[in-house]
């Protein structure tokens, strides 16, 4: 029983990191219309910075440069590309988001190489223990550090202009702009705000239990597509209901995997996620809490 | 018109395609078995995405599928993997008949969802396929693969096997030469067919489907019917680059085909040009031919360093410069190489030109008042997101 | 004399880089006043206050001559955000409210400018007096409010920015004649709190009812400008926008002749009986029936929002019915998808044209052409002979086609490059190449100037006597439909108000209110 716990309260956990993801995804595709391929690429710049600055400067001032760095080359990569496309349509854009991840992505691996990087978290590798239940003390604070990061982003969205703003814009651009809302300032505080949420997620993909930074933090990034796609494209509180979802199938599936492994093969936790989000993508395409896109002609 | 000149050009290529394993060396056949197999599955996706507008990251599960089947049909079982043992033509039959099965079993998905929807969901695609030939090891070696038996017709085989000594104009042809003709054979095949599709009925469906879904199905174009033939057809287009890189590589596994393979089909469309048959062979060679060559000729290149030092090695380099390539196409050059090609064409022949009799030059009113521009319907969007 | 608040000076507005939408349009709003621009569908209204506002770039559209002037400041180079922070707002046409913020949202976005807390405070409440159902319903998502309520919000939420000039786009549309005087008193009493208003409207006599001024715009120009009185006296001004003395053209007996390129199938009876489609709980259309007979050309005319386009729709199969059926000789249409209504004869045009820009004249028509011809993927991969052989009859018929229609010497050119008026030749162009038995035009005249409506009312003349076609036109332009039809169906609020020959629906009191308003009757 207790190992079932832990792996519940392991996938919730880790569920709570990739809603993080997920609302970047979110927050990005409602205020700009494009699917963020580069998003996994930013969440291991974040990472990636932690690690370097984290020596000099000490991990959480190295964290706050983090969260600025990413929302910079968020902004950077909006207002230098994106707004400039010539062909703007989602499917454009995102194909130029793949451009920018190469880019990104074979940066950054260059600059790792075959190291993995220490993140210097002052938590390390320690481990808290709920009755016969243990979870890694850096779970622990993701938790924690989720939760609130979702109350500021409930409290921008719903209490102040800036966020009704954004949402005014997200619903209707061109309208929105009618209201004086500028829609490059919107844009770019989405951007900002998903680079902030990246690295904050960075850092928790990269602590223990993970061994560190590697390239191949971005890929793991790429499974909070599908708790974003499961929680509605356009839904903050979605991808974190996605993102749960998500952490928990993945953490069940790995954790009972020599049960599973007769029917579905091994490491069918890094595929089972793909396979809820084909699966929700064909009963409800709009996610189950997006919003229903129009049916008029 | 400009009929003529095209024709010759093509000619032109052809020939000099022919030719060319006469004087190549062995590194430079093998890159041009990678960019024929490529471009092959680019051409295959440049009609899914560019004419159809059905936007795929899976185009890799395809060709994985091709490429196993290939390999498990015409490989000989052995103690750790099974094969049928069937002649290499059914075998590529096999692959191209098997992944446009599996299309077609997926086209319900695509009538389903459009754009980046689809897009996702093919992504999927990719990591379900690439699970499932880990897994199913008794077919497919598990991860670390298998080999590939090499290709033979009746009794000539494009390995250096038989007949043993091949000669032409003193040039000894070996498997990789033979191999060489193969495909040219298949590329040209291939990109003849997809251009008649392109400029026929089906073709016509296909953008049609792509520009408004609600003007094709009132033009009596079944828009289920044409989404799924369109899958149909370049998964099976997949399949056979499958067949075609296990051939080149001689030893396939599962991680060939994984998502950066994916991506680099997309690559290769966008850099060509969106549902250019042409801008798609194009696209392949510079998106596989770069990362090879480069690194073949590291040595002599002196801004690069060697792997793994941290510095500009080959593979970075060759990425980092279509990632480039990639961004700065999509920003600078609309329609991709064969778009700006096409432009340069229209202004070299404006001087003669066919100029249309004179279109009133006083233009009406185009709005329709109600949201949007009535003549600026979605212009050229190479897909329709809801 | 103070200048005047608003004033624009020769403008001239170009779509897409070719397609002119104003062309040397001027008018001046002062201090105060309330100034109306009438004209019908795509005379340029929306996009001269889209000029006015900043926001032609997100549309394509470009001012490429005159110029804008508020309260003496030039406005080129300033983006919207900075034109509203001068005190002009813009309600945009069909309301445009974000239904998934409550409505209490709705009036924060539109006070988003106003940084002082009391300004704001203030504002709201004047909202709120004037409209006092928002007070009501504030905490409700802006989408469940009716149309009335709805349009109320959107001129609360500009409001809400306490705006030295407003500007309204069709705030009558779709409205019920009661709605549309209240919405009028509303903007009167907007204006007498002392916020100028330039008001687009195409219902003439609610315009001219609220206005001091008023312009018409017709295709891109100003035809006619004066105070309301004068315009209300004007022949021309009562003749087409108030409905007044509409000359009854006599409809040609109809002759048919053998037709020159016969029909696939001889056209068939076309019934529609209880049709009821619902968008979510609004219904678009309730309870219509008509029957169109075989050869003849019926016209379903009615105002904005009437569910023309709609019923379009649904005779085309893009839309479900919810109730009712609707049945095309034998065959029921509400029970077939789109493309098996095609494959029965039944071709269409779209409102806002829908062609491959790309593509030449002759593939677009060919399109047209898909139903009949049969190569397959295999087939058409190989082209075999036999494929050959039909794409290059299908040219020539194609050709034919393009030669009825006068764009024989189009067929090579690429569509985007060509003249509004040809591209909706074109469209009529590939609807007809399908060899339908029944045409559906929604809308073919649209957004032209009158000799190019007389052109294409020839057009359809000459298209229903050589090919003896069914054809269904779905209008908004009276008098183009009076020479045309035989019989005329008149949609109001979804629901069908009159029927007849056009002589005897032009003198329905039924239809002369859903026109002109409940007033005018």
């Amino acid at each position: 029983m207790s190992y079932f716990l832990e792996q519940v309260l392991n996938g919730l956990s880790y569920g709570l990191v990739l809603s993080l993801i997920a609302a970047g995804f979110a927050i990005v595709f409602t205020s700009t219309g494009v699917l963020n391929f580069a998003h996994g690429s930013i969440v291991l710049f974040g990472a990636y910075l932690v690690a370097v600055l984290h020596p000099t400067i000490g991990f959480w001032p190295a964290l706050l440069v983090a969260m600025a760095g990413c929302a910079l080359v968020g902004v950077a990569i909006n207002a230098l590309l994106v707004r400039h496309l010539a062909d703007k349509n989602a499917g454009t854009a995102a194909i130029l988001m793949l451009g920018v991840d190469i880019v990104l992505l074979t940066e950054l691996t260059r600059r790792i190489g075959n190291k993995v990087l220490t993140l210097g978290a002052p938590w390390g590798a320690s481990v808290v223990r709920f009755g016969d239940v243990s979870l890694p003390t850096g779970r622990v604070v993701a938790a924690g550090l989720t939760v609130v990061a979702f109350a500021a982003l409930w409290y921008l969205f719903s209490r102040t202009d800036l966020g009704v703003g954004m949402r005014a814009a997200a619903a209707d651009g061109p309208t929105a702009s009618l209201m004086g809302i500028r829609l490059s300032r919107t844009a770019a505080t989405g951007w900002a705000l998903a680079g902030v949420l990246a690295a904050v997620a960075g850092v928790f993909l990269t602590s223990f239990p993970a061994p560190g930074v590697a390239p191949t933090v971005a890929l793991s990034a790429f499974a909070a597509i599908p708790a974003w796609v499961l929680g509605g494209f356009d839904s903050v509180p979605g991808a974190v209901v996605g993102g749960l979802i998500i952490g928990l199938t993945s953490a069940l599936v790995t954790g009972y995997e020599s049960d599973l492994a007769g029917v579905v093969g091994t490491g069918f936790g890094e595929v089972a996620p793909y396979v809820v989000m084909i699966v929700v993508l064909l009963v409800r395409p709009s996610g189950l809490l997006g919003s229903k896109e129009a049916v008029r002609v | 018109m400009s009929e003529l000149p095209r024709r010759i050009g093509g000619l032109v290529l052809v020939l000099v395609a022919l030719a060319l394993p006469l004087v190549l060396s062995d590194f430079w056949l093998q890159t041009g078995l990678f960019v024929m197999a490529t471009a092959i599955g680019a051409v295959g996706l440049t009609l899914l995405v560019g004419v159809a507008g059905q936007l795929s990251l899976g185009h890799a599960a395809f060709a994985g599928i091709g490429a196993y089947v290939y390999t498990w049909s015409t490989g000989e079982s052995t103690t750790t993997v099974s094969g049928a043992g069937l002649p290499p033509v059914v075998g590529l039959v096999l692959a191209a008949a098997v992944s446009a099965l599996v299309g077609a079993a997926f086209s319900p998905v695509a009538g389903r969802l459009r754009g980046i929807y689809l897009g996702l969901a093919t992504l999927g695609l990719v990591f379900i396929v690439r699970h499932l030939l880990v897994n199913l090891d008794q077919w497919t070696g598990g991860f670390t693969g298998r080999s590939v038996e090499s290709f033979a017709l009746g009794g000539f085989s494009f390995s250096n096997k038989d007949p043993d000594y091949l000669a032409v104009a003193g040039v000894e042809f070996e498997g990789l030469h033979r191999l060489w003709y193969l495909f040219l054979v298949l590329t040209l095949v291939g990109c003849w067919l997809a251009g008649n599709l392109r400029s026929g009925r089906t073709g016509r469906a296909w953008a049609n489907v792509r520009d408004s879904e609600t003007a094709a199905a009132a033009m009596g174009i079944g828009v289920a019917r044409a989404k799924a033939s369109v899958f149909v057809v370049s998964s099976a287009y997949a399949g056979v680059a499958g067949a075609m890189l296990a051939l080149a590589y001689g030893r396939i596994a599962p991680d060939v085909f994984g998502l950066t393979a994916s991506v680099d089909f997309l690559v290769m469309i966008v850099l060509g040009g969106l549902g250019s048959v042409g801008g798609a062979v194009v696209g392949a060679l510079f998106v596989t031919a770069l990362p090879l060559v480069l690194a073949e000729y590291s040595g002599s290149l002196p801004f690069l360093a060697a792997p793994g030092s941290g510095g500009l090695d080959p593979a970075t380099t060759a990425r980092m410069v279509y990632g480039l390539a990639i961004i700065a196409v999509l920003l600078f050059l609309r329609g991709g190489l064969a778009g700006a090609a096409r432009r340069l064409r229209h202004r070299t022949s404006r001087t003669s030109p066919p100029s249309p009799a004179g279109p009133a030059p006083h233009d009406p009113i185009s709005t329709d008042d109600v949201g949007r521009p009535a003549a600026v319907t979605p212009s050229r969007s190479k897909e329709t997101t809801r | 004399m103070s200048p005047p608040l608003l004033s624009v000076e020769h403008l001239h507005v170009v779509y897409d880089g070719t397609i002119s939408a104003l062309s040397d349009v001027s008018l001046t709003v002062d201090e105060g006043q309330v100034v109306a621009v009438l004209g019908s569908n795509g005379a340029g209204k929306t996009s001269l206050l889209r000029a006015i506002s900043r926001a032609l770039d997100s549309y394509g559209g470009a001012v490429t001559g005159g110029s804008v002037r508020f309260d003496g400041v030039d406005l080129a180079g300033l983006d919207t955000a900075a034109v509203v922070r001068r005190g002009l707002v813009q309600v945009p046409e069909g309301r445009r409210i974000f239904r998934d913020l409550s409505v209490e949202d709705n009036l924060r976005a539109g006070g988003y400018t106003v940084r002082d807390a009391k300004a704001r405070a203030e504002a709201r409440d004047r909202v709120f007096d004037l409209f006092p159902i928002l007070a009501e319903r504030r905490e409700q998502p802006g989408g469940l409010l009716s149309g009335g309520q709805q349009q109320m919000l959107a001129m609360g939420r500009a409001l809400m920015a306490s705006p030295r000039l407003l500007l309204l786009d069709e705030p009558s549309l779709g409205l019920a004649p009661l709605l549309v005087d209240q919405i009028g008193e509303i903007v009167t009493e907007i204006n007498r709190q002392g916020t100028a208003v330039l008001l687009i409207e195409q219902n003439a006599v609610m315009g001219l009812r609220v206005a001091d001024a008023a312009s018409v715009l017709e295709v891109g120009r100003v035809t006619a400008a004066g105070t309301a009185a004068e315009l209300s006296a004007s022949d021309e001004v009562q003749e087409r926008y108030l409905g007044v003395a509409v000359p009854v053209v006599t409809t040609d007996p109809v002759v048919v002749d053998e037709p020159e390129i016969p029909t696939a199938q001889p056209p068939q009876q076309l019934r529609v009986e209880g049709l009821t489609v619902r968008f979510g709980g609004i219904a678009a259309l309730s309870d219509v029936s008509f029957t169109v007979e075989p050869g003849t050309v019926h016209a379903l005319i009615g105002p904005n929002g009437a569910g023309k386009s709609t019923l379009v729709n649904v005779l085309g199969g893009a839309y479900r019915a919810t109730e009712g059926t609707v049945h095309y000789g034998d065959e029921e249409l509400t029970a077939l998808s789109a493309h098996r209504v095609a494959g029965l004869g039944v071709a269409r045009t779209f409102q806002n044209i829908s062609l491959a820009l790309e593509d030449t004249v002759e593939d677009n028509l060919l399109v047209g052409r898909h139903r009949l011809m049969r190569g397959g993927v295999v087939s058409g991969a190989w082209k075999t002979p036999r494929v050959r052989r039909e794409e290059r009859e299908h040219r020539e018929t194609v050709a034919g086609i393009a030669e009825l229609l006068g764009i024989g010497h189009l067929l090579r050119t690429p569509v985007h490059t060509l003249a509004y008026g040809d591209r909706k030749r074109v469209e009529m162009g590939r609807a007809l190449a399908a060899r339908p038995s029944l045409l559906l035009l929604d809308e073919p005249v649209a957004g032209m100037t009158h000799g190019e409506s007389q052109d294409m009312a020839e057009t359809i003349r000459q298209v229903r006597r050589d090919l003896g076609l069914s054809i269904v036109l779905v209008e908004h332009d009276m008098p183009f439909v009076m020479g045309l039809a035989e019989q005329v169906t008149v949609l109001d609020f979804g629901k069908k108000i009159a029927e007849g020959t056009p002589a005897e629906v032009q003198r329905d009191p039924e239809v002369v209110r859903a026109y002109l308003g409940a007033s005018a009757a």
